[in-house]
């Protein structure tokens, strides 16, 4: 039987902004990514690995789940 | 457009690919002969080196000019697909060059094939990879 699609998405713009509006390069730098890495995930056009994922919780301060959601597609 | 230092490196790769090898063959084509020439040799090692020089300077450039030459796991993640896309390319020109060997005499279209699908493997690998950048996958 195969599962059916899911489609992660995130709140890091919102994050961002939150935290004296952040920049994509501030994050960037500080997760060891490339700015268009962010850029993409921000868009929901890559889905990071999980330490990515654990790495953006932690600099915003906030558990993985607020960070990620992970809904039908 | 801002342009990561990825994404510089690959047009670079791409356009010193174009131009060498594109140089090289408009000199070799069409072949007058059924054998590979000393001349025809030395003209491809003037190719490899002239793509050598090319991709050092070009690289120490980009370098010099954008300070964040760091690669992540997304831009592993798309050059391993930009490879898999350029191995399946190899692999059809290395099926022609053999089929080619056996049905004509001589050593210089074999070669000539085989090296024309190596960059055009090379050339669709990074075309790939280019492409993803830019959508963000």
């Amino acid at each position: 039987m195969a599962v059916p699609a899911g489609r992660i998405t995130n709140t890091i713009r919102a994050l961002r902004f939150a935290r004296n509006e952040m920049t994509q390069q501030e994050l960037a730098d500080e997760i060891g990514v490339t700015r268009q890495t962010v850029n993409a995930i921000e868009g929901n056009k890559y889905s990071p690995s999980l330490e990515v994922a654990f790495r953006i919780a932690r600099v915003f301060g906030v558990p993985l789940e607020q960070v990620f959601r992970y809904g039908p597609g | 457009m801002a342009l990561s230092f990825q994404e510089k490196s690959l047009w670079l790769i791409l356009v010193s690919l174009v131009v060498c090898f594109g140089s090289y063959f408009a000199m070799v084509f069409p072949p007058d002969a059924t054998y590979i020439r000393p001349e025809q040799v030395v003209l491809f090692a003037v190719a490899v080196v002239c793509l050598v020089v090319l991709q050092i300077v070009g690289h120490a450039v980009i370098a010099i000019l954008d300070r964040r030459t760091t690669t992540d796991e997304r831009d592993q993640l798309i050059a391993l697909k930009g490879s898999r896309n350029s191995g399946l390319v190899l692999a059809t020109g290395v099926a022609c060059s053999l089929w080619l060997a056996v049905i004509t005499s001589g050593n210089f279209l074999f070669t000539h094939v085989l090296l024309a699908f190596w960059v055009l493997a090379e050339v669709v690998g990074i075309a790939t990879q280019l492409y993803l950048h830019r959508r963000g996958a």
